[in-house]
């Protein structure tokens, strides 16, 4: 790893940040199409994440299938982060009923590839609240890997009271909102 | 005397003033790339150099994986624009690295 992509050892992670992707993406997979947020924040080698930023609107497309984040949208994100000093940390998403908590083929290859970064997926459409039912993935030497019992338990940290902000992004920008 | 020798012989304030301060960042990535670039510099080499600094690179498998540099929110798809064309007079400019990936097989 490189000064760029710090080794992280460790993610702290809000409670909130868990209950607000829920709360962000369990409508959309209640109507059938699949969806996902953005945890950004602190990435050195315990990572906090700070943020949960939900893109929609315009750049975004939520299918049955598949949840596509237009590069115009990453820009944006990209635009509004960098000046508070938050870097991508993981991407959630849902699949619905039926559809394992794992990633797919095309979740692994069209996805975000740099060291360190977690890729989460939440079953059910988004009712799976609790995270230990959720399939964490950190990519890592060119593939993502799927993390075990024992490494969530090491390496993730739930803060119950840990700062947290929510924000939707489209392909114009970030706004502030409540989820 | 050829011009990249007149060039040379400036003094160091005349050359920098054909300097251009150019940022990029990258999302996932916890610093930007940095570097001053002659007005003459096209976009196709910052966007290179930013790639090979975030090690990062277009690549194809079942699907195409290609980087671009965003400015202003546009895309900037020509990369033989010079940065004077894209800026005229601003001596800064930062940019922002995001990747296209355009499906070449099933989604699921």
């Amino acid at each position: 790893m490189s000064r760029l992509y710090p080794r992280i050892n460790k993610w702290t992670i809000p409670q909130a940040a868990l209950a607000k992707t829920v709360a962000a993406v369990l409508p959309t997979g209640l109507a059938g199409r699949e969806t996902g947020v953005f945890w950004l924040g602190d990435r050195s080698t315990t990572a906090t994440v700070r943020a949960v930023v939900m893109p929609a609107g315009q750049g975004v497309e939520e299918r049955p299938e598949q949840w596509k984040v237009s590069p115009a949208v990453f820009g944006a994100v990209s635009l509004w982060a960098k000046p508070r000093n938050l870097a991508l940390l993981a991407i959630a998403h849902i699949h619905l009923p039926g559809i394992p908590a794992e990633l797919s083929w095309a979740d692994r290859n069209l996805s975000v590839h740099v060291p360190g970064i977690l890729a989460i997926v939440i079953g059910n459409g988004g009712a799976d609240h609790h995270h230990s039912r959720w399939g964490w993935y950190v990519y890592n030497h060119n593939e993502y890997r799927k993390m075990t019992s024992s490494q969530l338990r090491d390496r993730l940290a739930i803060e119950p009271f840990g700062r947290l902000s929510t924000w939707r992004a489209d392909a114009n920008g970030v706004c502030e909102v409540e989820f | 005397m050829t011009e990249q020798l007149a060039e040379e012989m400036k003094t160091p304030d005349a050359r920098r003033t054909h300097e251009v301060r150019v940022t990029v960042e990258y999302l996932p990535a916890t610093q930007p790339f940095h570097y001053q670039y002659s007005r003459e510099t096209t976009i196709g080499t910052v966007q290179a150099d930013a790639m090979s600094f975030f090690g990062v690179g277009d690549h194809k498998d079942r699907d195409e994986h290609k980087f671009f540099l965003e400015f202003n929110h546009q895309r900037l798809m020509n990369l033989s624009e010079t940065l004077h064309q894209l800026l005229g007079e601003k001596r800064e400019a930062e940019f922002h690295l995001v990747e296209q990936i355009t499906p070449g097989g099933p989604s699921k």
